[in-house]
């Protein structure tokens, strides 16, 4: 009986202590912008991170030699801790100009030694850095990854005697820049990392540079960034930032409807037309893609004339009506938003021209073609879009396919080792720039599982790659995008995806960007 | 005299600690001792004054080997399940893939990763966690288990005190207004799934009434909703438990002797139908504790809380072997104990239990 008398007077106390709007880490609202993470970052060691989550807090932090000009929706490089570079013998050979008077978090100044170690950390083959072969366009760096070059002194990166960062690369690469905007190229604190080991990301001990500095780290609760006064550059206009982790959407959106959260990304689609009005919500068009690859070692798929005719078969505008989205119909690899995307590219839809093929290849009985699987991983959305092109197809070629879904890592494995006649895929942009798309279908890329290699297209991509031209680059991604979606087949781009967010009514100046890139520093409050 | 007060003790000193923990207040390692020398060390008196010390040593000899049954199981299971843990949407090349097999020792031979493991493991420690890089899985087990018990042990009280009186109450007025209304509401309590129940319930007390949070896990306004909703299914079934095991003890010879020489019904109810109509409730109660003490993954999800049970399910999604072995391992030691637990309770309220 007194236990429920206890009871009863926890919920009423519980009852007027739930209306309280201080926060936790006794972090004043006024100056706290709320974000949802959706997870717990696995890692802060950036040389070791591969996922947005960790990329989302290293951004804010840390600073890359380059950065992009997030207000250009093409988003161009520019300076970031290298205020400038130039290119000799042919974009082979890359100089970078460190800026001058950046300081650490503990106030040891930035020098370029700093970038090499950063890069050879990442390179050490005993970091087992997942993202090492970022760096594999530098001379040797392959080698040393793999253990082949002992001496880090073999690989393409050195400081000369003007303080400058000079790379040396493989091959000539026009769009080397750009690698220096990813996450793990930042510059390292050496010392830091052998004191600490394993735990030198603590917030006591971690060695940042950025805008924001790394207060409080409760693994699976919450983040804490307070603004960096000893920032190079224009100081974060919100002091604090409270990250929280919270992977259930309609959770997400409950606490940013009782005005909890300033920032959530992500709503599901079923949800999104209760949101769509509101002043608060953008949908930001991402630069990725979905498609469908076919094993072209098999048939029927062997024959490019079924791959055409399925490409052919399959509206795409239907795909997206049905996703509701705002998603982009994609017929060309290069999604929306990026250089080298042109609208026509690729095969668009036409049902009687895709039957005639169908029947052009040998298939006039269609109770002849032999029976297939769409596979995909297990996912709601994945599903009803497979379900869609299932029913497109029955309808423009009258053929029946199976829709097979299988857990995520199964999955993969499955693509790499017994790869389905059909199957879905996705590409989702590292660094806004075409070759990081064109490069997944060429025939040495890990990526590629259908098994169609084209020697011309490797060589269309090895040019444009080294190109620092940029309308021959135009040129040279049109003519292998159109042998890619046109001519050979080996793909068929669906759509681009789009993030759904909300902002609270406080927010302005919020970095919308389609490379994903939450920066946070130059965010204020109404 | 001592062993008097042990009970009572045990009691006020748990139920202190939970209204403590309830409200935010840190419990200080003096209080933790004293709570650790009164339960064990109680426990240990007890044990030998009714010589049930053979019984209790050969049951934790059983605990080691059962521990050691389900490594083994899970980890050759790891080995049998198709993807691994570095497969991932960006395909790594082969040189990246050597670097992390190599770390992990991937390419070591099964029986020598298996003897690997359980050297390590005889050690106490369970390894890196492969998908949240450079952190011991013991030490994500150590900070993401407090809150999940901590919200287990709230649920368990509600349950006992609802279940227990609203299962009393409908037996003792069987057919009644009362019953009906409580084992209406049991069934829906064993019937409605909580990802069900936790929407209502946020629906209608933080967005219609104010009262609670609708989510996070910062203090007495947070706990409220959840500990309602894990606990609502534990008590559904222990009042229904508690309502057949009454029907049974008042049927039973002795309250019809009871009744006979003119006891009233009060004395009937708390001296004699309650005491042993419990027995069967504390049975279920092992595994019952377990359950909830070890988190719910859809609990913890909605309420946004930082528990164990996400790592559970999500470790095997990420294929995270030793963050999956750790929690595997965790969950059949707890349930193991809570039966443990259960079997010397038994002993303690009902002297008949014999313990070989």
């Amino acid at each position: 009986m007194r236990l429920m008398v206890v009871m009863v007077l926890v919920a009423l106390t519980a009852a007027c202590t739930g209306k309280s709007s201080h926060l936790e880490y006794g972090l004043d609202v006024k100056e706290t912008m709320r974000v949802n993470l959706l997870s717990e970052p696995p890692t802060l060691d950036w040389s070791k991170a591969t996922d947005t989550t960790s990329a989302t807090v290293i951004f804010n932090i840390m600073e890359t030699l380059v950065n992009y000009n997030l207000a250009d929706p093409e988003l161009p490089p520019i300076p970031g801790l290298a205020t400038d570079w130039t290119a000799s013998e042919g974009a082979r050979i890359w100089t970078f100009n460190l800026r001058k008077g950046v300081k650490w978090t503990d106030g040891t100044e930035f020098i370029g030694q700093h970038v090499v170690d950063g890069w050879e950390r990442m390179l050490n083959p005993a970091t087992a850095s997942e993202y090492a072969y970022f760096l594999f366009p530098v001379k040797n760096a392959k080698a040393f990854n793999a253990g082949k070059i002992k001496d880090f002194k073999e690989v393409g990166i050195k400081i000369n005697d003007q303080g400058q960062v000079v790379v040396e690369l493989e091959k000539p690469m026009g769009y080397f820049p750009l690698l220096l905007t990813h996450h793990s190229t930042c510059p390292i604190r050496k010392d830091t990392v052998a004191k600490f080991g394993d735990k030198w990301t603590d917030p006591k001990n971690i060695q940042t540079l950025g805008a924001y500095a790394l207060k409080v780290w409760d693994h699976d609760k919450n983040i804490v960034l307070e603004r960096n006064e000893n920032y190079y550059g224009e100081k974060a206009k919100i002091k604090n930032v409270l990250a929280y982790m919270i992977n259930e959407y309609s959770t997400a959106l409950n606490l940013f409807e009782s005005g909890k959260l300033d920032f959530q990304e992500t709503i599901p689609f079923k949800e999104l037309p209760q949101y769509k009005n509101r002043p608060g919500f953008h949908s930001v068009p991402s630069l990725s893609l979905w498609y469908m690859g076919f094993n072209v070692r098999k048939p029927p798929f062997n024959d490019v004339k079924v791959r055409k005719a399925f490409s052919l078969a399959v509206n795409r505008k239907q795909v997206t009506d049905l996703l509701n989205g705002g998603h982009t119909p994609l017929t060309s690899w290069v999604p929306l938003g990026m250089f080298g995307y042109e609208k026509e590219i690729g095969t668009k839809f036409d049902a009687a021209k895709a039957a005639a093929m169908l029947d052009e290849a040998g298939y006039k009985d269609r109770t002849k073609f032999p029976k297939v699987s769409l596979a995909l991983n297990t996912n709601e959305n994945h599903q009803r879009v497979a379900e869609n092109v299932q029913a497109q197809l029955k309808k423009n070629l009258g053929i029946d396919i199976q829709v097979v879904n299988e857990e995520w890592k199964v999955y993969l494995n499955r693509l790499h080792n017994d790869t389905p006649s059909l199957f879905r895929m996705g590409w989702l942009a590292d660094f806004p720039d075409p070759d990081n798309f064109m490069n997944v279908m060429t025939s040495y890329s890990d990526n590629n599982y259908t098994g169609w290699k084209n020697k011309h297209y490797d060589e269309l991509i090895e040019a444009a790659a080294s190109s620092l031209d940029k309308e021959k680059r135009r040129e040279i991604y049109k003519e292998a995008q159109k042998l890619l979606t046109e001519t050979e087949v080996p793909v068929v781009p669906v759509f681009s995806d789009v993030r759904p967010i909300l902002l609270s009514e406080r927010v302005q100046n919020f970095p919308l960007n389609s490379i994903n890139r939450w920066i946070l520093k130059g965010v204020s409050f109404k | 005299m001592i062993a008097r007060a042990w009970g009572p003790a045990v009691l006020g000193l748990f139920v202190l600690a939970v209204v403590m923990s309830f409200f935010n207040f840190e419990i200080s390692k003096w209080q933790w001792m004293l709570n650790g020398v009164v339960f064990f060390g109680g426990a240990v008196v007890f044990t030998i004054s009714r010589g049930m010390t053979f019984f209790v040593v050969k049951r934790l000899f059983e605990t080691v080997f059962v521990v050691w049954m389900i490594a083994s199981l899970t980890f050759i299971l790891l080995r049998v399940l198709p993807g691994g843990p570095f497969d991932s949407e960006k395909a790594l090349p082969p040189e990246v893939l050597a670097n992390l097999a190599k770390k992990y020792h991937l390419n070591d031979s099964v029986p020598k990763q298996y003897l690997d493991y359980m050297v390590d493991l005889l050690h106490g420690d369970l390894g890196q966690s492969y998908k949240y890089i450079g952190r011991d899985t013991s030490a994500i087990i150590a900070e993401s288990l407090p809150s999940s018990v901590q919200l287990g042990i709230y649920a368990l009280l509600i349950s006992y005190i609802v279940g227990i009186p609203a299962g009393v109450l409908a037996g003792w007025k069987q057919g009644s207004k009362t019953d009906f209304a409580a084992m209406f509401l049991a069934i829906s309590g064993v019937s409605l799934p909580s990802f069900l129940m936790a929407p209502i319930f946020i629906m209608v007390f933080c967005f219609w009434l104010g009262w609670f949070e609708p989510a996070l896990w910062e203090g007495p306004g947070y706990y409220v909703l959840p500990m309602v909703v894990l606990g609502l299914r534990p008590a559904a079934v222990i009042a229904r438990l508690t309502r057949a095991s009454v029907l049974e003890v008042i049927h039973s010879d002795y309250i019809r002797t009871a009744k006979a020489k003119g006891l009233d019904s009060r004395t009937i109810l708390f001296k004699h139908v309650l005491r042993n109509s419990l027995i069967p409730v504390l049975t279920l109660s092992g595994p019952l504790a377990a359950g909830v003490l070890t988190g719910s993954f859809v609990i913890e999800q909605i309420f946004a809380i930082p528990g164990i049970a996400k790592h559970l399910v999500l470790s095997v999604t990420n294929r995270d072997y030793p963050l999956i072995l750790g929690t595997t391992l965790l969950f059949s030691v707890m349930l193991v104990i809570a039966n443990l637990v259960t079997d010397f309770l038994m002993a303690v309220i009902d002297p008949r239990v014999k313990m070989i």
